[in-house]
């Protein structure tokens, strides 16, 4: 063939392409969507990157739930265990179960790949909520939740409450000994409510404890409530991100009205898509490998049994810890005595939580900072906030020390009362010196400018002409109005260069009614 | 970027993939049970139980008395303890004490097995030297596993595992943790592991009660329970542990502990290789 001929072929394959792409095009204005959405640029600051960590595992879990749901029966009809084909797990063989534990005994003997699937559900979910917790910590250091991203923290917390209770109601699905118990536990504190916690479990449960009708509605807010309420609110979660924009660390180059980054095809598209291959990989190398929640060595649950070391899983730690810990006190206002488990279960958590979803209001008031912000913050720029932070962290963390305190008592040999108080002083002294210490941090990483990892504390220090010194950080100043903290040692601006993809920039959506920058696109 | 840094974010993706590839091809099993029981006869020949009182004046009597009747100390007197505790706190090492005020725990044995023997048939002489009426349990008998899963009507001697995990969730699961793994009680008492205990000594701590622990007496329990329970205890040193690693079988702290360091701590590692810093 000659080459005209192979280039009038060439045409010919490009024109009919080009037609199928056009037809589709003028009835759906696909290309003018696809090219926005495909030349959509990111960040790419590694810490972003959490919140996706938190989407591949929700993804996991989906998949692997549906999986599960195919062989659970949510039926707490009594039947006694004798399969009669396939494994069978000879300790439970004659005993009394309901049918619910027994699907979850033979999906994981019986069911081809039933175990791995399960253990997948299961570390994907401990992950899951591991990666939520580093994500909102990253958004509450940094100042992502300022205008105009409220309303995403708002949603962001709600689903991290959703998240929590769409675990413990997965948790208590297979109806085994320790979720048995944790259920036994939530009814007590659920009872104890002040006039309306009778009525609560009375509805809820379908009489007394543990009812018939129970598992079937949990397996409904487990399957298909939580699900599509997590679904949903993450839908409006990015959406809202989408068109706000991500916000990004001041640096040479970045402004308040720009974003710098990867372009979503090709770039980030494939770091993506690499993380939640690694997210995967990851979570099924731990369902391979490592057992969790061994239903069958903790048996069927029995009202009259308990066990020892019968904790929540990790991400409910927190509320665990925090009923061992209260003292034994006693309340009783209008001749109403009011158990004591509603205090550390339901008082508390619930002024946290609250806290938690004021406090893009309550940084406003404290910095009297009422406008738009998409630069964030450098955790050390608000010493107050980073403070307040590390003391909650601190605080959560004593609380899901305190939910395994038995454990450590008896790994270290220590009284379990003593680990108790110690823990007790901790609620109350930790948080505060950790607040001092990391507002101390602060400012003097300000002062120096170092980067609390990668550099040593100090600077260069510079000699002029007429014999003063100074360091550089003297020199730039550290107010972060000033997004140039150019003396950081990031290299921000080789590796722009060294790139090879070359960075992106685009505007950001419209954040204040004013200086509306030219050309927001979406 | 650097070349380094390149490859490492080219390598995470096919990381991914092999990772995923090691897991779907783990294998599945289940173990073997253990078929057989456990019997201790207690020696009555005079020759024995002399050696006995020689290890007992040598070892014992300083804290326990001349004839185990009780000494000034804590000690409580052996008199009419019975064969089942002699055997208990020897095997498990918790006798001879260092020290009248020492906790006694789980050590590694301080006599060998003949002695043992000997120092048991002496305290299970005790009652008839000192001319007491009065004595404790002897060693039980561990009845073995019935060949199958089921009670065999047949062999009404046998044993099951299932009558085993029940017995024990009913009875022990509250201190020692349903997969035995041990666990605290209150006043700083440590409720130790199960998993060095042998199918006699399960059986000797349900008769004998070593304190705090409560004794479970033939009329609250009986032998085929307690056997049950001593070859369920057996089975929990190594389960069949379908999924994996069994991480001691601690339940959700374990697994917290894994999941948040070893897991998430991997995807903010690659997280950190993928993303930049700038
Ligand atoms: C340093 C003092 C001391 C020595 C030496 C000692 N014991 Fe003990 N023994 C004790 C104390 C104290 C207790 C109670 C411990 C407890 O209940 O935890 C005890 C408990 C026992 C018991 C359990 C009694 C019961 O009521 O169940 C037996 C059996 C026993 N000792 C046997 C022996 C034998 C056999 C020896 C010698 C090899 C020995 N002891 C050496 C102090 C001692
Ligand atoms: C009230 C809590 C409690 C209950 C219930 C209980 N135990 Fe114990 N158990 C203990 C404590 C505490 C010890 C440690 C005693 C010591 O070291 O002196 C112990 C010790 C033991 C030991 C000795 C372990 C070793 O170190 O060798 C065995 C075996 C044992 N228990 C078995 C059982 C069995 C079987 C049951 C159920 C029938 C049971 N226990 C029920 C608290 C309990
Ligand atoms: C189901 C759990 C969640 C998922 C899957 C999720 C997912 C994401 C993703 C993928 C992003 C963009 C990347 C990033 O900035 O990390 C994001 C941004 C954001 N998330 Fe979440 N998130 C979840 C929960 C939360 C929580 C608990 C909060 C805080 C309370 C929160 C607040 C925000 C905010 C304010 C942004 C915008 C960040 C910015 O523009 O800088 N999210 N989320």
């Amino acid at each position: 063939m000659s080459t005209t001929e192979e280039r009038a072929a060439e045409q010919k394959r490009y024109a009919a392409g080009k037609s199928v792409l056009d037809t589709v095009d003028e009835r759906f204005g696909s290309s003018r969507f696809l090219t926005s959405v495909l030349d959509k640029i990111f960040p790419d600051h590694w810490s972003f990157m959490v919140g996706e960590i938190a989407m591949d595992s929700l993804i996991i879990l989906i998949i692997t739930g549906i999986y599960l749901a195919l062989f659970y029966v949510p039926s707490s009809t009594d039947v006694i265990y004798a399969p009669t084909s396939g494994h069978v797990y000879a300790p439970l063989v004659g005993q009394h179960m309901t049918e619910a534990y027994q699907s979850v005994i033979n999906l994981s003997f019986n069911v081809r790949a039933g175990l791995i699937m399960r253990q997948a559900h299961h570390w994907a979910a401990l992950v899951f909520l591991a990666a939520v917790l580093f994500h909102l910590c990253r958004v509450f250091f940094t100042g992502a939740f300022r205008k105009p991203r409220e309303v995403n923290w708002i949603i962001g917390v709600t689903l991290w409450l959703v998240v929590i209770l769409e675990g413990f109601t997965g948790y208590s699905l297979p109806d085994d000994l320790l979720s048995g118990t944790g259920l036994r536990v939530i009814y007590s504190i659920v009872e104890g409510l002040p006039l309306v916690g009778t009525w609560i479990v009375y509805d809820f449960w379908g009489g007394s404890y543990p009812g018939t009708t129970f598992l079937t509605r949990l397996f409904v807010i487990h399957e298909f409530i939580f699900p599509l309420l997590i679904v949903g609110l993450l839908t409006a979660h990015l959406m809202i991100l989408w068109h706000q924009k991500h916000s990004d660390f001041p640096g040479p180059g970045k402004t308040e009205t720009n974003i710098r980054g990867s372009r979503v095809w090709p770039q980030y598209a494939l770091k993506a898509g690499g993380l939640f291959m690694i997210v995967t990989g990851t979570i099924f190398l731990l369902a391979g490998e490592i057992q969790i929640n061994p239903v069958w060595l903790y048996g069927p649950y029995n009202p009259y049994t308990v066990s020892i070391g019968a904790q929540p899983d990790w991400y409910l730690g927190w509320l665990d810890g925090s009923v061992r810990l209260w003292p034994h006190w006693e309340f009783a206002s209008f001749g109403h005595e009011i158990p004591n488990p509603v205090f550390p279960g339901i008082l508390i958590p619930g002024l946290l939580f609250t806290t938690i979803y004021a406090w893009p209001w309550l940084d406003k008031k404290i910095y009297s900072d009422y406008g738009a912000h998409n630069l964030l913050d450098r955790p050390r720029d608000k010493p107050f906030r980073t403070g307040v932070g590390v003391a909650a962290i601190v605080f959560f963390a004593d609380l899901t020390i305190a939910c395994g305190s038995d454990i450590l008592a008896n790994d270290f040999h220590v009284g379990f009362e003593r680990v108790i108080e110690v823990l007790q002083y901790g609620a109350l002294l930790g948080p505060v010196v950790g607040f001092v210490i990391a507002y101390k941090a602060c400012q003097a990483l300000q002062r120096t400018g170092a980067h609390p990892i990668q550099r040593p504390l100090g600077g260069v220090i510079i000699r002029s002409a007429n014999g003063a010194y100074h360091t550089l950080s003297d020199h730039h100043g550290n107010g972060h109005g000033d997004n140039g903290h150019g003396d950081n040692g990031h290299g921000d601006k080789a590796d722009a260069v060294a790139n090879g993809h070359g960075t992106a920039e685009e505007a950001p959506a419209p954040v204040g009614a004013a200086d509306e920058p030219a050309g927001a696109s979406d | 970027m650097t070349a380094a840094a390149r490859s490492r974010r080219l390598l995470a993706g096919p990381l991914g993939l092999v990772a995923l590839a090691v897991v779907v091809g783990s294998v599945f099993f289940v173990t073997g049970t253990q078929a057989h029981g456990q019997s201790n006869v207690v020696s009555t020949n005079p020759s024995d139980i002399l050696a006995g009182q020689q290890l007992f004046q040598e070892h014992c009597q300083a804290c326990h008395g001349y004839e185990g009747e009780g000494g000034q100390t804590s000690a409580p007197p052996l008199v009419s303890v019975g064969a089942a505790a002699a055997d208990f706190y020897l095997t498990t090492g918790r006798m001879p004490l260092n020290n009248p005020g020492n906790e006694a725990a789980r050590h590694h044995p301080f006599f060998d097995a003949t002695q043992i023997s000997q120092l048991v048939a002496y305290v299970n002489a005790l009652p008839t030297i000192t001319g007491t009426n009065q004595t404790g349990p002897t060693i039980p008998t561990v009845a073995p596993l019935c060949p199958t899963a089921t009670p065999d009507p047949s062999d009404p001697g046998c044993v099951t595992l299932s009558e085993g995990l029940q017995a024990f969730s009913l009875n022990c699961a509250a201190c020692h943790q349903a997969a035995g793994s041990g666990g605290i009680l209150s006043k700083g008492n440590v409720v130790p592991s199960l998993h060095n205990s042998n199918m006699t000594q399960v059986g000797e701590a349900i008769r004998v009660g070593p304190k705090p622990m409560p004794v479970f007496a033939p009329s609250q329990m009986s032998d085929q329970q307690m056997s049950a329970i001593a070859q369920y205890v057996q089975y929990l040193h190594h389960p069949a542990d379908p999924g994996g690693l069994g991480i001691s079988h601690f339940g959700p702290v374990a697994e917290g502990f894994v999941a948040v360091l070893f897991g998430f701590g991997i995807l903010l590692f690659a997280a950190r290789m993928i993303g930049t810093r700038g």
